[in-house]
């Protein structure tokens, strides 16, 4: 992966989000203070959200305005910068969220009860200073405590999570916009609780301009009492909301195993991976190229290649039997075992362990995996497949001799 | 304002004043810049103003008093802080303050202390139309006493700030201040082995918003028709004794992971509230077992939606604590425990209990459980105690919910022999508390520290 570039901001960087019109990316600061206790974090009355300028930054780039550091075009975007602009936000906001309308962005405000919602069409006049950093803001709705990240039904509500009072609140941006400017209405249209204290949330296709508007999910970071007891770690318990009528109703809890923090959801249809490896894939390109030099060839040969101390170890797997039945190395050697999966069968997938040698690894059909370690210890060890295959799945191993330094 | 500085012939100008090692008494007069006055002052000096309007901004680097008196008026720029205190030990007495700047991020104030402010006592003064009333930044062992604070009335709640906030301060009490307008009454954040008593807030988002700041007391406070009281959050080892929450709209009390703490004595009641139209409709987010929410005329609520919330607070004590006229008496979740809940009265509560959880639980201790107005038990020996248990949200009460007139016969056979028909099939009980030991009669009311008009 090449970095592009980076900027230097003041504060930190929390949660990011970019605008639909691909000319603007924007992240939550909690420490604009650049404290390093909690105490110093929190003492500023306020921080705020940063937005980066895409265009002016690709341009500088372009033109030089900028510092490398360790081959990485580093832009500097600090205050006062004409990449950046600093909106200040109460103190320690945290979630920052794009509407599927492509005009709205929300960030959270955790420690204060209110969200802030800024409206992109405006950021061009910020940038060129025609609005002060506050002019952006069009609505700040007070939506109860701990607001830490919203989703979208693509029909003009907004579902915040709500993690102090554990819930999710449904609310309307229109109406938001309303009751900034003064007029006398309540954005907030329901509120649900969640069990328990929120944090994450998505609606389907929510993180995209197609929003369908069918259903949430509420990633809460405490089961506590919702399933059985199984000791002191607890489950998550994310549940399914369907936002699809009027009011949001709590369909399922699910226990997810600690943390898996965020989630998205999107339609099957955008999903289409492979079920096979692909030859030719560059995820095990290199075991490839090392096999030509070899004068292997990965899908049919088995074969043991010493090269002084470091041995290659080829191998076949095709349920119920790797290609080696067993191989002989030094002790001392450097090995590196490939292992090929020529069962071109959808979900027939193997692994590869080594009894004692700390090594296991799984490989999918038609693909190759390699790993290499230090024959240190002599000795008969037993390698055997680690991913259940085939009915004899449990006779599918063979045995690596290491051959005593001394013998 | 007009002023007479023909009444202070003592007056000693900031020019002509001569460096003593004593203490010395300063009087400052309207007219002549208060900075000079100051900067000629040295530590242990008392500078009295004289009756008139004064301009600031001023900034105290000594240890000095600032004495007014009614008709003292020192105004801001319109720009940053009014005072600004960096000295130890400073006072600042009986003057009307105004005219701070409007920068939340500069955090604009009538009262600045920063935190080499330490020990300061802001007393009797009245901060009016400030962005922050009194803002404690790190002065540890300060004193904010008896001001009377209006803050913004105008513009939006969120871009307004408090009445006194307080940041990373140990050791500071802030009492009897009557607070009013702005966004929250008392802040407090990051901070630990404070005192906030006495104090009265009305017109103000939270009354007492409060985060992480163990060790600490809250007592004998008033909160009237604010969206919450006391939100009391991620804070362990508090007193919070004879508070009053009167018509506030959300919660009267919230306890979100405030761990071993003393509640005593608080009382929470609500009532008819004004409010904005309300659009929202939270039927969708009933359990099983909750009343239908009754549906709000416009203009019309009733509020607050809960006495007292109280979520992940584990290991308190909550006696003698009266909540009334509340959509939700109590509302107790996400595995709260080891709570001693007692000597409570809950009364008249459109549901006294709304319980999520799966545990059960006996709200009584020691033979002495907590008084329910709903109870319809009798207590045929006279020992104070109901002679059957108490369950919140049983049928009947979705019986009184749905038909509010059938209270009339709430102590009639027919109700008696449905609770005991549900006593012999407890799967009808919706939820997991109960009261073993209810009190028959409620226990004392808790009485005001401050006016409730």
């Amino acid at each position: 992966m090449k970095v592009a570039w980076q900027v230097m901001v003041d504060g930190n960087l929390d949660n990011v989000d970019a605008d639909y019109q691909g000319k603007y990316a924007f992240a939550t600061c909690y420490n604009s203070e650049n404290g390093v206790t909690l105490a110093e974090m929190t003492a500023n009355e306020q921080d705020w959200v940063v937005i980066f300028n895409i265009k002016r930054i690709e341009e500088a780039v372009k033109k030089g305005d900028f510092k490398e550091m360790k081959g990485v075009p580093v832009i500097d975007g600090r205050k006062g910068s004409k990449y950046t602009r600093y909106v200040p936000v109460s103190n320690s906001p945290h979630g920052m969220n794009t509407a599927p309308d492509g005009i709205h962005i929300v960030a959270a405000g955790k420690l204060s009860p209110t969200v802030t919602v800024m409206d992109v069409r405006l950021f061009d006049q910020l940038f060129d200073d025609k609005i002060k950093p506050r002019d952006v803001v069009v609505a700040e709705p007070e939506l109860g405590l701990g607001p830490l990240h919203t989703a979208y039904d693509g029909k003009g509500n907004a579902y915040t999570t709500l993690f102090l009072d554990s819930q999710v609140v449904k609310w309307n941006i229109d109406l938001a916009r309303r009751a900034f400017k003064g007029e006398k209405v309540d954005p907030i249209l329901q509120k649900l609780d969640v069990h328990y204290q929120p944090g994450h949330n998505h609606t389907s296709m929510g993180q995209t301009k197609e929003a369908d508007g069918k259903w949430l999910i509420s990633l809460n970071k405490f089961s506590k009492d919702r399933f059985l007891n199984v000791g002191p770690l607890k489950p998550e318990n994310d549940q399914l909301i369907d936002i699809s009528g009027d009011k949001m109703v709590l369909i399922h809890d699910g226990p997810s195993f600690a943390e898996p923090h965020d989630a998205t959801i999107v339609h099957r249809s955008k999903i289409n991976p492979v079920s096979i490896w692909d030859r030719a894939d560059p995820m095990f390109a290199d075991a490839v190229k090392q096999a030509k030099a070899d004068g292997i060839k990965l899908e049919d040969d088995s074969k043991v290649i010493r090269d002084g101390n470091k041995v290659r170890v080829y191998m076949t797997s095709t349920a119920p039997a790797f290609g080696l039945e067993q191989f002989q190395v030094k002790q001392g050697d450097q090995v590196t075992v490939y292992v090929t999966n020529i069962d071109a069968v959808e979900d027939l997938t193997h692994g590869f362990a080594i009894v004692n040698y700390g090594i296991n690894m799984e490989v999918g059909p038609m693909a190759t995996a390699s790993v290499t370690f230090s024959a240190d210890r002599a000795g008969v060890y037993w390698y055997y497949c680690s991913w259940f295959c085939h009915a004899m799945h449990m006779e599918m191993k063979g045995r690596m001799f290491v051959e005593p330094k001394t013998a | 304002m007009k002023f007479v500085s023909l009444l202070v012939p003592a007056a000693i100008l900031a020019a002509g004043v001569s460096l003593s090692a004593s203490a010395e008494t300063l009087t400052a007069v309207p007219g002549q810049p208060l900075q000079v006055v100051l900067d000629g002052a040295q530590d242990g000096d008392v500078i009295e103003l004289g009756v008139g309007e004064y301009k600031g901004a001023i900034r105290i680097d000594r240890r000095l008093v600032l004495a007014g008196q009614p008709g003292v008026v020192l105004t801001g720029t319109g720009s940053g802080n009014v005072v600004t205190v960096t000295a130890p030990d400073v006072t600042i007495r009986g003057v009307t303050i105004r005219g701070s700047g409007r920068n939340l991020q500069t955090m604009d104030s009538g009262v600045f202390l920063e935190k080499t402010a330490e020990r300061a006592l802001v007393e009797d003064n009245r901060l009016e139309g400030n962005l922050f009333g009194v803002y404690v930044h790190g002065a540890t062992g300060s004193r904010v006493l008896r001001n009377t604070i209006d803050g913004l009335r105008d513009g939006r709640t969120s871009e307004a700030g408090n009445g006194v906030s307080l940041w990373n301060a140990p050791d500071v009490t802030i009492g009897e201040n009557t607070i009013r307008y702005g966004r929250d009454g008392i802040f407090t954040i990051s901070s630990r082995k404070d005192r906030f008593v006495n104090n009265r807030f009305e017109h103000v988002r939270f009354a007492i918003h409060y985060m992480y700041t163990s060790d600490s007391e809250i007592s004998g406070n008033v909160s009237i028709g604010n969206h919450v009281g006391y939100a009391i959050m991620f804070s362990n080892r508090l007193v919070i004794r004879n508070n009053v929450s009167d018509r506030d709209r959300d919660h009267g009390m919230l306890l979100n992971s405030a761990n071993y703490a003393e509640i005593d004595g608080n009382r929470v009641t609500g009532g008819r509230i004004d409010n904005i139209e309300v659009t929202r409709d939270d039927s969708a987010d009933a359990e099983p077992g909750m009343p239908p929410v009754e549906q709000s005329r416009e203009g019309q609520r009733n509020g607050p939606e809960k006495c007292v919330f109280i979520y992940n607070a584990n290991k308190n004590r909550f006696r003698n604590n009266w909540f009334e006229r509340c959509e939700i008496g109590v509302h107790f979740t996400a595995g709260s425990e080891g709570n001693e809940i007692t000597g409570n009265a809950f009364i008249g509560n459109r549901n006294q209990v709304k319980y999520v959880g799966t545990r059960d639980l006996d709200w009584s201790k020691g033979g002495r459980g907590n008084y329910w107005s709903d109870n319809p038990a009798f207590d045929l020996n006279g020992d104070g105690i109901a002679d059957t248990a108490y369950r919140p949200n049983d049928v009947v009460d979705r019986v009184l919910w749905t038909a509010p007139q059938a209270k009339v016969l709430i102590n009639s056979p027919a109700v008696q022999v449905l609770r005991w028909a549900q006593a012999q099939f407890p799967a009808l009980y919706p939820g997991g508390v109960i009261d073993s030991r209810p009190l028959i009669a409620p226990p004392p009311k808790p009485t005001s520290s401050r006016s409730l008009k």
